[in-house]
């Protein structure tokens, strides 16, 4: 029967069992973005636009999640009220020592991160309406980006692999965590790469117009 | 009771009727009474593959009354143990078969005496096609790796899903169900086969029940042929993935094969590829193939077209 994918818990959208480690994780996600992103021949023809959309934004929080500990024990504790799940025992990111040997490595996908293609997604940036609009509204911040980021269905690990900028710096970033940004140094940097890696420019101006408005928001908060 | 393999899916010229003289060709080595019958009546080729270049008899003597049994119509190949209804010199095509002509084939069929038959259904998804893939709980798909021929199989799985539960309807049943899963769904629902299942559930739970229960027992296999050296090899187990996570389907990866140059040579010399050129990666995937076939039985669904 169709399932919702909505209605999946973390664990089975990234086809892991529940004591997963976290380079299982890591690998389980990059095998489901192979699927699910834009131009897999796997996917192309199954999904519109938005239904894929909607299953990389699930996918990438059920990562986002599950590779933060914290994140990840308060979500095992609802699956295991809910029954799910059974309550574990603290399971600690070095609960047992990860054998090589242990990741179900799929065949033939090398883990190397993928290279989007740069010409189609700057065609993408250049026609989208609410990118433009974003670009031009009075604030550039965290949550602009994301926007912008979604509208191209970019996952955040795929841009993580190409910025090599940390993913939860670009996830604090994302979700204006802004006592736990980095240092300012290289926070401009990373925005400017993040904004490289997805087409959009003048990355040098907006980097700076985020960095303006976090001075802002830092007074006022 | 013969195990029944309907075959098809993907585009033409995926490899189907390649692929079905193959495995006819391993299994019969294997010692196992096999039959492949040619369905793919508008392009049928298969005897050109087995090496029976001009057929005496073929399926539309059968259907045209010519031959009263269709045990009568099968012929012999070259290969011990192997053969065949020709589908050669046909002016219909298998989707306009009208009905009574299709159930008294698929009662036929379903009563040969035959350790394997197999069936090449051809690329359609008419629902004649449809009906001769529901004639066994197994089936096995064939796609390149292309796009169109993947979009191809998911269609064809979708299809499947929908003519199936169509089968447990009559005509007006079915357009007052339509009409029930539009009221509780919205437009459009009435091709979501989650929302039809659910509504059935419960309009007619006995149906529903039913229907799960054969939806359970399905055991489709994909096959992936013509892989060349640069295509990504995980593709097969992919595609299967996607179809068990949003479609509901179990649908087994069930082996690449490998593309080569030589089967367009050996098909041309009208000889066995898997003999002409034994010691190839094709052949090599081939044999694997069809290991895996001849290791899993296949049940007849129940047919109910008596
Ligand atoms: N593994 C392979 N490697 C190389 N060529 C292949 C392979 N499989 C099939 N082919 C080529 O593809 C052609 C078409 O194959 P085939 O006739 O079996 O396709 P089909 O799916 O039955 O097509 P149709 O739907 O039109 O009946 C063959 O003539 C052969 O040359
Ligand atoms: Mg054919």
């Amino acid at each position: 029967m169709k399932k919702d994918f909505a209605k999946l818990n973390y664990y089975e959208m990234l086809d892991i069992g529940p004591d997963a480690a976290f380079f299982e994780i890591r690998h389980a996600y990059n095998a489901a973005l192979q699927i699910y992103e834009a131009d897999s021949m796997v996917s192309y023809s199954l999904f519109s636009t938005e239904e894929r959309r909607k299953i990389l934004e699930l996918l990438e929080r059920a990562y986002l999640t599950l590779i933060n500990a914290q994140e990840r024990k308060k979500y095992d504790a609802e699956l295991a009220q809910a029954g799910i799940i059974p309550a574990t025992t603290d399971k600690g990111p070095h609960r047992r020592p990860a054998c090589i040997y242990d990741v179900k490595r799929q065949t033939g996908t090398t883990g190397l991160p993928k290279k989007t293609n740069k010409s189609i997604l700057r065609e993408s940036v250049g026609k989208n309406k609410k990118i433009s609009e974003i670009l031009s509204g009075p604030d550039i911040n965290g949550a602009a980006l994301k926007s912008i980021r979604n509208e191209l269905g970019i996952p955040l690990e795929r841009i993580a692999q190409e910025t090599r900028v940390r993913l939860d710096y670009l996830n604090c970033i994302e979700e204006d965590k802004i006592d736990r940004l980095p240092a300012a140094a290289f926070l401009k940097g990373f925005i400017k790469a993040y904004l490289k890696s997805l087409c959009v420019e003048p990355a040098d101006d907006i980097s700076t117009r985020y960095m303006q408005w976090l001075e802002r928001a830092r007074k006022s908060g | 009771m013969a195990h029944i393999w309907p075959i098809g899916g993907g585009k033409g010229g995926s490899g189907k009727s390649f692929l079905t003289s193959s495995l006819g060709r391993l299994l019969a080595a294997m010692g196992k009474k096999t039959l492949l019958v040619d369905l793919d009546l508008g392009s049928a080729n298969l005897h050109t593959l087995l090496d029976v270049p001009y057929p005496e008899k073929s399926f539309s003597d059968f259907i045209r009354r010519k031959i009263p049994r269709l045990e009568d119509v099968v012929l012999s190949t070259p290969v011990p143990n192997l053969y065949i209804i020709s589908g050669a010199h046909d002016t219909l095509d298998i989707a306009n078969l009208p009905y009574e002509q299709k159930s008294k084939t698929l009662r036929a069929i379903a009563r040969l005496d035959y350790d394997w038959i197999m069936l090449d259904l051809g690329a359609g998804t008419s629902f004649n096609t449809l009906d001769f893939f529901l004639i066994s709980q197994n089936s096995i798909f064939v796609t390149t790796p292309e796009p169109t021929s993947i979009e191809n199989v998911y269609r064809l799985v979708r299809s499947i899903y929908f003519r199936r539960i169509r089968q447990y309807f009559t005509a007006t049943e079915f357009k007052a169900l339509e009409q029930e899963v539009t009221r509780k769904f919205g437009e459009g629902s009435f091709n979501k086969p989650d929302c039809i299942i659910q509504t059935i559930k419960t309009t007619h739970p006995d149906k529903g029940e039913l229907l799960e229960s054969d939806f359970n027992s399905f055991k489709f296999k994909l096959v992936l042929n013509q892989l060349r050296r640069h295509d990504n090899i995980a593709l097969g187990a992919q595609i299967c993935k996607i179809i068990e996570k949003h479609l509901g389907f179990h649908i087994e990866f069930a082996g690449n094969v490998a593309f080569d140059d030589r089967v367009h040579d050996a098909i041309c010399q009208r000889v066995s590829f898997l003999e002409r050129y034994p010691y190839t990666r094709t052949a090599y995937d081939l044999r694997e193939l069809s290991k895996n076939i001849a290791q899993s039985g296949s049940q007849q669904l129940l047919l109910r077209y008596s």
